[in-house]
């Protein structure tokens, strides 16, 4: 089930919120976790059954691990800490990259082994990550393990955020696990951030993202430059709005429960180098490496070949976490080497050239990364950048270019716009005037879009969501 | 002091949002309660006459059907088919994407004058080059009959000039001209592309619609007669209006539907020809090719045959001993109506819905040519005539 959809929205989450809202508070956690679990069931009738497995490991481990650290018993509390991570590790592993290993070895090795290759479990790599946080920091001390196993449940299952994030870390819910305040003025706050996300997700994302397919359809030798340029612009806004418009809807669906999950997004477009990039961007993401990978194997506290080194092992891991495939491997290798460069050699150089350059010297690079993360296979990425700069397309401008030109661009400048905090200053402006009329716009933007997502969704032939296969 | 004055405005902005808040979570709450009460006290609808099709019906609760995860997606679909003023959306919708300026909805091209044309597909090459094999070995193996391959282009593509300017779309005569490459000597092909595209303009297309028009498939029968053998065909037609306000399946998937299309058919002038045509689906013989009641219904180009059948079988009271095979999706229908002076008897195969033996059907007819009649959109993707031609 995914948020955007007619099935949700009218069906599911009144009947969600209506029981959630009449439980007494202690009954809360126990709704949540079973309106969780069916929700993941609706789609994944049979992992469900591995979900629960994870909830039970985790939880237990958590209990074994505070046992032991009160006893000192320091060496089974690490046996039992490294046994339940490489336990996370090994579901994950074998659920998400167990094909793509055999593929490989495969290709490699003189016999072929016979394998069939696993439907992936949705969410099975963000839920994965919210154990491995609560586990390291129990381990480590930060939170105390939970004894309550529905509140434990209710954590890692909690359908706002089980299918695509953000990456909630457990330190970071812990005191709304036990108290949160329910209140219309939130629930008010929460339909506000839903319905931005969801005419993020449905107007724009959907919109966008459909030009994107047919020119990579069309065929490298059909493309001009142009085509292309603007085919990996739309790419590049429906990934922005279809995720952030998701955590966005995450985060509106949170606030109704009572909870408050960290930002996801700032505005990555208004980046001026792509290491700004990356901490505006799955910001949950980038900061669960920093913090479980980066800077327990030394950060940037270390010699500089060692740091470089570090970069690369965390950029791998973010290419391979987003899914088993060499072009996502290749995607964040990529970042990793821009990263150091922008470390040691290109800082003093991009502080000294004007912000315009700034911003676009970050957008092209990010638009390439697309490209390599976007295309099917690694060839047709190649092919793909390859028209980018005219070689092996159809010329620098051809008809096809302008009928796409014309289809994107009253999208393309709402999407780039919106990609700002420009409408977002408006609208508060809006909000805050002392006219009543302005007020009033104010609340049918809302009612527009929530309209018009519904038109879309009763008539969806075409509403993918990209982070699913991650 | 400044300071002061940022945090009162901070204080105010969170007084205005949540006070706007309710009032937007208010209109919310109202909207999708009253929409999703609505959707339930509504009846259900079976078959929605706007986008001519069945509308998903509430899935039956079983173990299977839930394991399965059809009754999830089963109930999905319900939920958006059956909500409430349905074609209401649907037609908001599409307002919005043409504001947008998109003139594409759902894989169909919204051109000038209002001609809807459907996208065209990418091939499935597997299945093209199983076919195109299939259909060479089976003139290989019957090359004592007169075989042709008709493929017609589709509208994008002869059309050209009314799409939106721009528009990315397939070259079908690359197409043709690699299939004939492909393809036995034995089979020849039957190009009408210049015969359509001469006549572009005078709809042999319909509007709302994916097939060709009976004028359309006039000019097609002008073009092939020569390739089929036929000495002299007719000239003059009497021609009928049988419906004005047909909507086709272009009008359903795109939900645009501000054109209407006219459907004519064409009878030769000054000659009687008796037939008699019996189907898979109909084994009575009745006397006529068209299907009066089809005019009532949304689909009406099935007005021609009734729409597909398996089998359809016409035999003629006319003198020849030509014996006329054909292997044909749904352009063939309107297509057919111009070949019946000129056989004994026409047998009609449609491989997607043929499950018996060919061979067998081709001596019990007596058969002696076989014409193989496509639209290239189909054709690039079908994947049943490979296997209906298999050798036994």
């Amino acid at each position: 089930m995914i948020f955007s959809s007619i099935f949700f929205i009218f069906v599911f989450l009144p009947i969600m919120l209506l029981i959630y809202y009449l439980t007494p508070f202690r009954g809360k956690n126990l709704v949540l976790l079973l309106g969780s679990l069916l929700f993941y069931a609706w789609g994944e009738p049979v992992y469900v059954v591995l979900m629960v497995f994870s909830i039970a490991i985790n939880y237990v481990s958590g209990l074994e691990l505070e046992y032991f650290m009160e006893t000192h018993d320091e060496k089974k509390a690490k046996y039992a800490f490294i046994t339940t991570v490489v336990i996370d590790l090994l579901v994950l592993g074998f659920y998400k990259y167990y094909g793509f290993v055999l593929e490989n070895l495969n290709a490699v090795l003189p016999f072929d082994i016979p394998y069939h290759e696993l439907a992936l479990p949705i969410g099975i790599s963000f839920y994965t990550f919210q154990t491995l946080s609560y586990v390291i920091d129990v381990y480590l001390g930060k939170v105390e393990a939970q004894h309550n196993h529905i509140t434990f449940g209710a954590y890692v299952s909690m359908f706002p955020q089980l299918i695509a994030g953000p990456i909630v870390r457990y330190s970071d819910v812990e005191k709304q696990l036990k108290h949160r305040s329910i209140s219309r003025e939130k629930f008010g706050d929460g339909v506000m951030w839903f319905l931005q996300g969801l005419g993020k997700k449905v107007l724009i994302a959907n919109n966008i993202g459909m030009v994107y397919d047919s020119i990579l359809a069309l065929g490298a030798s059909n493309t001009s430059v142009l085509t292309a340029w603007i085919g990996s612009f739309a790419y590049t806004m429906q990934i922005y709005f279809d995720f952030g418009g998701y955590s966005d809807m995450a985060i509106g669906l949170g606030k109704m429960l009572g909870f408050e999950f960290v930002r996801n997004f700032n505005y990555p477009y208004t980046s001026k180098s792509v290491s700004e990039f990356w901490r505006r961007w799955h910001i949950s993401l980038s900061s669960w490496f920093k913090e479980y990978v980066y800077i327990p194997l030394g950060g940037n506290r270390v010699p500089t070949i060692k740091v470089i080194r570090n970069l690369m092992i965390v950029w791998g891991l973010t290419g391979l976490w987003h899914g088993a495939a060499w072009n996502f491997i290749f995607w964040g290798l990529y970042y990793g080497i821009i990263l150091c460069l922008e470390k040691y050699i290109l800082r003093g150089v991009l502080e000294r050239l004007p912000n315009i350059v700034r911003h676009m010297y970050t957008m092209v690079l990010v638009m390439f990364g697309w490209v390599l993360f976007s295309a099917p296979t690694l060839g047709r990425a190649a092919s793909y950048l390859g028209t980018m700069f005219g070689i092996g397309g159809s010329g620098i401008v051809d008809g096809t270019a302008f009928y796409y030109l014309k289809s994107t661009f009253i999208l393309g400048i709402v999407a780039i716009l919106s990609s700002t905090p420009l409408i977002h200053l408006r609208m508060e402006h809006m909000m805050c005037a002392r006219m009543r009329h302005r007020q009033v716009l104010f609340v049918a933007a809302y009612v527009a879009v929530f309209v018009i997502c519904t038109a879309y969704l009763v008539n969806a032939t075409y509403n993918p969501f990209l982070y699913f296969r991650f | 002091m400044g300071n002061d004055r940022r945090e009162r405005y901070e204080r105010f902005k969170q007084k205005q949002r949540k006070k706007l808040g309710l009032i937007i979570a208010g209109v919310f709450t109202v909207s999708v309660l009253v929409l999703s009460i609505a959707g339930i006290l509504k009846p259900d609808v079976k078959f929605s006459e706007e986008e001519n099709r069945m509308l998903a019906e509430k899935p039956q609760f079983s173990v299977e059907s839930v394991q399965s995860e059809s009754y999830m997606q089963n109930m999905e679909a319900y939920t958006a088919d059956q909500f409430i003023l349905r074609d209401w959306w649907v037609s908001l919708k599409v307002r919005c994407d043409l504001l947008f300026g998109k003139r594409e909805f759902n894989g169909v091209y919204l051109g000038k004058d209002k001609y809807l044309m459907k996208t065209l597909t990418e091939p499935d090459e597997k299945n093209v080059k199983a076919n195109l094999e299939a259909i060479s070995d089976f003139a290989d193996r019957n090359s004592k009959l007169d075989m042709h391959l008709m493929l017609v282009p589709n509208a994008a593509f002869v059309m050209k000039d009314y799409l939106p300017s721009g528009a990315p779309v397939r070259d079908q005569s690359a197409d043709l001209k690699w299939i004939q490459k492909q393809l036995s000597a034995n089979i020849s092909c039957i190009d009408v592309t210049r015969a359509l595209k001469r006549h572009a303009e005078e709809g042999v297309y319909y509007k709302t619609d994916h097939h060709w028009t009976s004028r359309g498939a006039s000019y097609g029968f002008e073009a092939a007669s020569i390739d089929l053998g036929i000495e002299e065909p007719v000239e003059q037609y009497d021609i009928y209006t049988v419906a004005t306000d047909f909507s086709g399946t272009l009008a359903s998937t795109s939900g645009y539907h501000s054109a209407k299309d006219t459907i004519e058919i064409y009878v030769p002038k000054n000659i009687e020809i008796q037939y008699l045509v019996s189907d898979s689906d109909q084994e009575e013989k009745r006397p006529t090719v068209y299907n009066k009641s089809a005019l009532k219904q949304k689909d009406k180009y099935q007005v021609f045959f009734g729409g597909n059948h398996a089998l359809v079988d016409i035999t003629t009271a006319n003198e020849t001993k030509d014996r006329l095979l054909i292997f044909k999706d749904s352009y063939a229908n309107c297509f057919v109506p111009f070949l019946l002076p000129y056989y004994n008897e026409i047998v009609m195969v449609d491989p997607r819905y043929y499950y018996d033996n060919v061979e067998a059907l081709m001596s019990s007819k007596g058969i002696t040519d076989v014409l193989f009649l496509y639209n290239m959109d189909t054709f690039l993707t079908d994947n049943s005539i490979a296997d209906v031609l298999v050798e036994e």
